[in-house]
């Protein structure tokens, strides 16, 4: 009994001997097509007007627990290391022109994921005074990932799409 | 012949320096580049004559110097460096006719830059203490003044300052030294000190070596003793400038050699060790240096004291071996670092002069100032560039091969078997690769900042044409760079019966003239294959010559593949994060590309850096002004010559104390040591 919350109480301990907290998925089901980017995508994240749920979400998507690096995905640091962009919410007037920017940076063949509701069109700021659209203005999305904020496991899946891992 | 040869060349040197003094100002430069020109040729084609037949001249005139006469003797060790000086020299000269075209040349500069010119050619060849000590001078007196001419600049007065005092003291180094080894023998010419060096005692032969390794090491600007040269050469024209770097610094370790190995007969295996402990510290200090520099030309002084530094690593290691009676391998570290030493010769004073044009089309030699350089002076920026690679010792250009022997030569040391030979070539080996890498963020910086890109300033933008006597000078010091890295083969024998002359004295065994050491020659394996390098008995060999034609081969491959698979290329403008509005001022700096170095070297390079930002009177989340100043001075300089300086300063002030300026006193004192000398005699 002693032994055992002394374990508990050290965290260190515990996690020495704990097992790994990486959920485990499955495959997606249903008809798997080709894969975008077979083995490896690389993806810039453009927060165009996000309110910041979608970020969270990726970054646990990208966390320990879902872990979507080790399908294959990764996000990185400039369009021009990339294979596409990640936009999350509304596209607000001010990111317009470096949405449009980062879009055109991204060499050839090129993929844009719209992760979450106001990405795609709808959610609650569709209306506001400073919104100028959606992604779909400046570029037809290849991935639709819905949800008001999409969890880590729908963005993994989806990414695992692109990557076929 | 060859003597007749040299002598006029001398005198073709003496009469450019005339010319340059006495013409009108519009005949001047050219006829005194011309006849300097005549001048590197004769000399050139005298030493190369020693070279290949590999007997001594000698020439001796007791009228030019009074007491003492003028002893000149050229042998394969001398007639490298007089080879390596004339070329430069030459390339220095014709440059320098562009340099001043507009006018901004005084008739001082146009006559001393000859007379420098001359006296590197002449070092080489002195055979006595008096004839090597009036060369030494007139080289350091000549190339002092050309620094002065621009004294209307308090850098360029500061510069001289340093460089007199550096200089001078190392000049009454190598005089003490000299009259040393001198004190023992007959006379003063150094056949003579080589005799009878047997008789000193060791102690006293250690003095001697260690005060003619000072001298010397602070005419090559080897680290503690280097302050001068990131100062004289940025401020020097840069026709001296490519003098200094190219030449003037190659006699120091000329200076050293011939001592050395020559007059000191080799001595002591803890020589050698002090001299690749210098090297390795040159190297990295000026690798450090040179990496974290902004401005080209100071850029470019510390790579040199970089080089230097690997040159002193050869020579050491090479000395060291020949302590230990290994003189095969001693013979071939002193080949790779002669090579080494053309090498750097021939890409730092073209470096030195592509960096000179872009001072006179930009008007600065800030690198955070300049870019887009390579559309405006595309052959200037070519030059630079093959200087760059020669310097990062990328095939097929002369830095790979003789960073390639360098390396070899230190690995074979191994089998020497002696505990301190191999710590001393174990950090030569690391050296060298840490350098090497150095030396590339360096240059990548270099070119990169400053040729591609955008101009960063109007006065860039505005960068226009060079005089064709730039670039001409600057294409010669260009042609060797890649000759020698594609044929390395066809100079080594003529650097091994150098090698062979500056260790020929180093024989243990009686006194007498030297024993040439013939086998030296051997080391190196027979040049039929494509004049490659080959180490005698063992695989080790590289042929350039093939790799160019693979280089060759291979980049043609890639443009046609280009051409071929490019369909469709699309064109999009700089990624700059997205931002509106972008200026060329928003391009990666050589600053900004030297933080991450500075950072990780801190420690050596200390730099000292202010960041002082105002806030708005209304909130402090607003900034009305951000200041940001970084600078890196050396911290040698700042550790122990700022110090040192201090301490004479006070001193003097003592002494002012007894130096008031009243005539009384003065009378005082004399009538004070009458008194004294009357009780003492009394």
């Amino acid at each position: 009994m002693i032994t055992s919350s002394i374990v508990q109480r050290l965290s260190l301990l515990r996690s020495l001997f704990a097992r790994p907290v990486t959920e485990h998925l499955p495959r997606p089901a249903g008809p798997a097509g080709p894969a975008r980017f077979p083995g490896s995508v690389q993806l810039r994240h453009v927060d165009a007007g996000s309110c910041n749920g979608c970020e969270l979400e990726i970054a646990s998507a990208f966390g320990p627990v879902y872990d979507a690096e080790r399908f294959g995905a990764r996000l990185v640091a400039s369009p021009r290391h990339a294979d596409g962009v990640l936009v999350t919410g509304v596209v607000t007037r001010n990111m317009v022109t470096p949405l449009e920017k980062t879009l055109d940076a991204v060499p050839r063949p090129r993929v844009v994921v719209a992760c979450g509701d106001c990405a795609l069109g709808g959610g609650p700021f569709t209306a506001g005074y400073g919104v100028a659209g959606s992604v779909a203005m400046f570029a037809e999305p290849d991935v639709a990932i819905p949800g008001c904020p999409p969890g880590p496991a729908a963005i993994t899946q989806a990414l695992r799409g692109l990557t076929g891992r | 012949m060859s003597a007749a040869l040299f002598l006029g060349g001398l005198a073709l040197g003496a009469g450019g320096s005339l010319a340059g003094a006495a013409l009108p100002p519009r005949a001047r430069l050219p006829v005194a580049a011309a006849l300097t020109s005549g001048a590197c040729i004769a000399a050139a084609a005298a030493a190369a004559g020693v070279l290949a037949s590999g007997h001594t001249v000698a020439v001796r005139s007791a009228e030019i110097l009074p007491l003492t006469g003028v002893t000149l003797s050229l042998d394969p060790l001398g007639a490298i460096f007089v080879i390596t000086s004339a070329v430069v020299g030459a390339a220095a000269s014709c440059y320098a006719v562009g340099y001043a075209a507009r006018g901004t040349e005084s008739r001082a500069a146009a006559a001393l830059l000859p007379l420098f010119i001359t006296s590197l050619l002449l070092v080489p060849a002195a055979a006595s203490i008096a004839t090597f000590m009036a060369a030494w001078e007139l080289m350091a007196l000549s190339s002092l003044l050309l620094l002065l001419t621009g004294h209307r600049r308090r850098e360029a007065r500061d510069a001289a300052t340093w460089y007199a005092v550096m200089t001078h003291a190392g000049a009454a180094a190598i005089l003490v030294a000299l009259v040393l080894i001198g004190a023992h023998a007959g006379g003063e010419s150094f056949a003579a000190l080589r005799a009878h060096v047997g008789e000193i005692p060791p102690a006293e032969r250690s003095i001697a070596f260690v005060l003619a390794l000072a001298g010397f090491a602070s005419k090559a600007g080897a680290v503690p003793l280097h302050v001068w040269l990131p100062r004289a050469h940025p401020e020097a024209p840069s026709p001296v400038s490519a003098l200094m770097s190219g030449a003037m610094v190659n006699l120091g370790i000329y200076g050293i050699v011939r001592t050395g190995d020559g007059l000191l007969r080799g001595g002591e295996l803890w020589w050698w060790l002090v001299v690749a402990g210098l090297g390795v510290a040159s190297a990295l200090f000026g690798g450090i240096h040179a990496a974290a520099s902004t401005d080209l030309k100071r850029l470019l002084a510390y790579s040199t004291v970089d080089n230097i530094g690997l040159i002193l690593i050869g020579v050491g290691v090479s000395g060291a071996l020949a302590a230990s009676g290994h003189r095969m391998l001693a013979g071939l570290a002193m080949i790779a670092a002669l090579f080494q030493l053309i090498n750097h010769s021939a890409f730092k004073g073209c470096l030195f002069l592509a960096a000179g044009s872009v001072q006179r089309a930009a008007g600065t030699r800030d690198l955070d100032s300049l870019g887009g350089l390579l559309r405006r002076l595309p052959a200037t920026a070519a030059l630079f560039g093959i200087g760059a690679l020669s310097i990062c010792a990328l095939p097929p250009f002369s830095g790979f091969a003789s960073e390639w022997l360098l390396v070899q030569s230190f690995l074979r040391a191994f089998s020497a078997h002696s505990t301190a030979t191999s710590v001393a070539v174990l950090a030569g080996v690391a050296a060298l690769a840490l350098t090497g890498g150095l030396t590339a963020a360096a240059f990548v910086k270099a070119f990169g900042v400053g040729f591609l890109g955008q101009p960063r300033t109007p006065a860039a933008a505005a960068a226009g044409r060079v005089h064709p006597a730039m670039v001409g000078g600057t294409a010669l010091l260009a042609v060797p760079c890649l000759a020698l890295g594609v044929l390395p083969g066809l100079v080594m024998p003529l650097l091994a019966r150098a090698a062979g002359t500056a260790l020929a004295s180093t024989a243990p065994g009686p006194p007498g003239p030297p024993a040439p050491l013939g086998s030296a020659a051997g080391l190196l394996g027979p040049l039929g294959s494509a004049a490659g390098l080959r180490i005698a008995g063992s695989n080790d060999v590289i042929e350039p010559a093939l790799l160019t034609v693979a280089l060759i081969a291979a980049l043609v491959l890639a443009a046609w593949l280009v051409r071929v698979r490019a369909v469709g290329v699309r064109r999009a403008e700089p990624w700059g994060c997205g931002r509106e509005l972008q200026t060329p001022r928003m391009q990666y700096t050589a600053t900004s590309f030297a933080e991450p170095l500075q950072r990780v070297f801190a420690d050596v390079l200390r730099p000292d850096r202010d960041l002082d930002v105002s806030h708005l009177a209304e909130s402090r989340y607003f900034e009305e002004a951000i200041t940001y100043h970084s600078r890196t001075d050396d911290a040698v300089e700042r550790g122990v010559y700022r110090p040192l300086t201090v301490l004479v300063q006070r001193w003097g002030e003592v002494a002012r104390r007894a130096q008031n300026g009243s005539m009384h006193r003065y009378l005082g004192y004399g009538f004070a040591a009458l008194v004294v000398m009357l009780m003492l005699l009394a």
